[in-house]
């Protein structure tokens, strides 16, 4: 079974899937599929595969309103991916600034 | 969003002044962690002592060390997941660029990267202060 961050590194390492995904943020609100594929320019069928890894990794939640499906944007998941990475450039950087005041004493 | 952190700086210092601070133990522990290292492929390094409160430990093996590149592999105490460091060094007019690269973040599996993160969080906190708060003392005294 693959982690929680691996499924959403994946799922946003594909540049239409991250242009989905960003459409639905901007949208800010619950779309149908069928309303994201004509704006996509892609077949019902390749829209929903995309949509499906979306929704796997927890970035998009796919609800049933009679015959249309809606989707909708969470980002939440992207925090968790964020702090790591934010976590790291801070305690590099901090090294980086300590190697340049090492370096002038030295 | 990437898999990747890379950092980019010049120093106005020669390379092989800069080499010896990122290679060399003793200076290691001085400027970044309290290290026991040495610049050897293969050999098995540790930052921060087991015996140290408070300061999460990191192994890990050195991949390649020849002038100018040093690459080791960095695992977090408990973790066993292990991420890349890479360090490059190149000579321009004036100065050293160093390059440095930590590779292979995304393979924390996200649940004990978030405790851990947590945990880790204040432990390298406490590190870093203590260089600071050294290195500071150090100027000042020197």
């Amino acid at each position: 079974m693959q982690d929680k961050i691996t499924k959403i590194l994946k799922a946003i390492a594909d540049p239409t899937r991250r242009e989905i995904f960003h459409a639905l943020v901007v949208a800010a609100t619950a779309l149908p599929i069928t309303q994201i594929s004509s704006q996509f320019d892609m077949s019902r069928q390749g829209v929903t595969k995309h949509l499906k890894t979306l929704e796997d990794a927890g970035l998009v939640q796919i609800n049933s309103k009679g015959r249309e499906r809606f989707c909708f944007a969470d980002t939440k998941p992207l925090k968790e991916v964020n702090q790591w990475l934010k976590f790291y450039e801070q305690f590099w950087d901090d090294a980086i600034d300590n190697l340049g005041t090492y370096l002038d004493q030295k | 969003m990437k898999d990747l952190i890379t950092k980019e700086h010049v120093f106005k210092h020669s390379i092989d002044k800069i080499w010896d601070a990122i290679s060399k133990a003793e200076e290691i522990s001085t400027w970044f962690i309290p290290a026991d290292f040495k610049a050897e492929v293969g050999y098995k390094y540790t930052f921060n002592s087991p015996d140290k409160e408070n300061c999460t430990q990191i192994t890990g093996t050195v991949k390649q060390a020849n002038p100018y590149t040093l690459i080791y592999t960095w695992m977090v105490a408990d973790t066993n997941v292990e991420t890349t460091v890479t360090w490059k060094l190149e000579k321009i007019e004036g100065g050293t660029k160093l390059y440095l690269e930590h590779s292979g973040i995304s393979n924390y599996p996200g649940d004990t990267a978030v405790t851990m993160f947590n945990s880790f969080n204040g432990g390298w906190d406490n590190c870093i202060t203590e260089l600071a708060g050294y290195l500071t003392k150090e100027v000042h005294a020197g």
